[in-house]
C-alpha cells in the first residue's frame, strides 16, 4: 500500500498543474467568448472547444504523444500528460467561465453603466467577483474530472496511481488488493471534490445548474 | 507540411470497420445504460433502505473511479470469481455499468424536479408505488433528463477509447495500430478524430431534435 503513495502524489501533482494551467488558459477565453468578439475568432474557440470535448481523452494523448517531439517540444510524459490534460480541462473550463459570464444579470450592467464606469472597469470590478464565484461549483467538478482522466495516461507510461498499481499488480498478481486500494482513494478524492462544490454551491447561494456530470 | 491523402484512402476501410465496431458497442451501452439507471432508480426510491444504500454506493463507486479502474476490475478481477467475458462483453459491461451510475443521478435529479406533488396527487388517486414510477414520473423524467443525459452518453461513448487498453478491436486501437506500423501519424490522427467528432456531433443533433419534439 505505501508502494502507491509516490503514484498518488503524481495524480495529484498531475491534476493540480493541469487544473491551474487549464484555468490560466481557458478563462481569459471564456470571459471573452462571452461578450462581442469579431466572428472569426469565436468560431476558433468554439472549433477547438469542440474538438477537445468531442474527441476522447485517449486520442488526445496519442496525438500529443506522437506529435509534440515533431514540433521540437518537451517529450517527457510526465509533461506530454501536463499539456493534454491543460488544454483538455482548458476546453470545459472555457465553457464554464462563459456560462458564469452569460449567467450575470443585465441590471448589473445598466447599474454600472449609470455609475459611469466604464467597460473594462464593469468587468474587472463588477461581473468578474460574481462570475468566478458562480464558477466554484462546476470548477470542484472539473477538479475531479481531472483526476479521473490523470488515470488515462498511464498508457504513456507516466507512473501516477494507475500505472504504480498496475506495476504491483504484475509483479504480485494482488488485484483484488491493488484494484480495491485504487479505487478507494480516486472515489476519496471525487468525493471530496464533490462534498467541496456542494459546499461551494451553499455557501454562494447561486450555482449555474450546469448538471455537467462529465467525465471522459 | 503536405497530407499523404492516398494513405489516408488507403487506410478508411480498416477504420470505418473499427468505427462501427466503436458504434456498436456505443449502443449496446447506451440502451444499457438507460435501462439500468432506469431499474436503479425505481429501486432507489421504492425500496427499503439496503437496497437505497447499495445504490448509492454503487452510483459513488462508479461516478468516482476512473473507467480504467473499472474496466481493469471486471477483465482481471470477475473472472477470479468465475465471471470471464470476452474484451468486447467486458468492454460493454464496464460502460453500462458506469453509464448506468451516471443515469441513476440523472434520472434521481429529473425526478427531484418533477415535484413531491405529483407523487402525492398519483398515490391520491389510487396508484400504487410502482404505477406512479411507470405512469407518472417516469414519462416526465426522460423528457427532463434529456440534455444531461446526452452529454452524459456522449462521455461514455468517448470512454469506449479507453477500451483500446484490453485489445477491442475499436476506433483508438485500430488508429494506434496503423500508426505504428505504418509510422504515419497525422493522417491517421485526422480521421480518428473526424470520426469521433462525427458521432459526437450526431448525438448533439440527434439530442437537439428529440428536445424539440417532446416539447409540448
Amino acid at each position: 500500500m505505501p508502494r502507491l503513495l509516490p503514484g498518488l502524489m503524481l495524480t495529484i501533482e498531475l491534476s493540480l498543474l493541469g487544473f491551474f494551467i487549464a484555468t490560466v488558459i481557458g478563462v481569459p477565453f471564456g470571459i471573452l467568448r462571452a461578450y462581442k468578439i469579431p466572428f472569426l475568432v469565436s468560431i476558433i474557440i468554439d472549433f477547438y472547444v469542440f474538438v477537445v470535448r468531442g474527441t476522447p481523452i485517449l486520442v488526445q494523448i496519442y496525438a500529443a504523444y506522437f506529435l509534440l517531439p515533431v514540433f521540437g517540444l518537451k517529450i517527457s510524459p510526465f509533461w506530454i500528460g501536463i499539456v493534454v490534460l491543460s488544454f483538455n480541462s482548458a476546453g470545459y473550463q472555457i465553457e464554464i467561465a462563459r456560462a458564469a459570464i452569460l449567467s450575470m444579470d443585465d441590471g448589473q450592467y445598466e447599474g454600472a453603466f449609470a455609475l459611469g464606469l466604464g467597460k473594462f472597469h464593469t468587468l474587472f470590478f463588477v461581473i468578474l467577483p460574481q462570475a468566478v464565484l458562480r464558477m466554484l461549483p462546476p470548477m470542484a467538478n472539473e477538479m475531479s474530472n481531472l483526476i479521473k482522466a490523470s488515470s488515462v495516461l498511464s498508457v504513456i507510461t507516466v507512473f501516477e496511481l494507475h500505472k504504480a498499481a498496475n506495476a504491483i499488480i504484475s509483479d504480485s498478481f494482488k488485484f483484488l488488493e491493488m484494484l480495491f486500494a485504487q479505487a478507494v482513494l480516486y472515489v476519496a478524492f471525487v468525493v471530496a471534490m464533490t462534498q467541496l462544490s456542494i459546499y461551494l454551491e451553499k455557501r454562494i447561494g447561486i450555482s449555474l445548474q450546469v448538471k455537467n456530470l462529465s467525465q471522459r | 507540411m503536405t497530407l499523404d491523402l492516398a494513405f489516408m484512402y488507403q487506410i478508411l476501410p480498416d477504420m470505418l470497420a473499427a468505427f462501427w465496431l466503436t458504434i456498436k458497442i456505443s449502443l449496446i451501452t447506451v440502451i444499457a445504460s438507460v435501462i439500468i439507471g432506469i431499474v436503479l432508480t425505481a429501486f432507489r426510491m421504492m425500496g427499503g433502505r439496503i437496497s437505497r444504500y447499495l445504490i448509492i454506493a454503487f452510483v459513488e463507486f462508479t461516478r468516482g473511479a476512473p473507467p480504467l479502474v473499472h474496466i481493469s476490475i471486471i477483465y482481471f478481477l470477475f473472472p477470479e470469481f468465475g465471471i470471464v467475458f470476452n474484451e468486447f462483453w467486458t468492454g460493454v459491461v464496464a460502460l453500462s455499468l458506469i453509464g448506468a451510475g451516471y443515469s441513476v443521478e440523472i434520472f434521481r435529479g429529473a425526478i427531484d424536479s418533477i415535484g413531491a406533488s405529483q407523487v402525492d396527487a398519483s398515490r391520491a388517486i389510487g396508484l400504487s408505488r410502482i404505477q406512479t414510477f411507470r405512469l407518472v414520473l417516469i414519462p416526465q423524467a426522460l423528457r427532463l433528463s434529456l440534455p444531461p443525459l446526452t452529454n452524459e452518453l456522449a462521455n461514455v461513448i468517448k470512454a469506449s477509447s479507453l477500451l483500446s487498453v484490453i485489445s477491442v478491436n475499436e476506433l483508438t486501437k485500430v488508429a494506434n495500430d496503423l500508426i505504428f506500423v505504418h509510422f504515419v501519424v497525422i493522417e491517421v490522427l485526422i480521421e480518428l478524430t473526424c470520426l469521433y467528432l462525427l458521432i459526437v456531433g450526431f448525438l448533439m443533433f440527434l439530442s437537439k431534435y428529440m428536445e424539440a419534439k417532446f416539447k409540448y
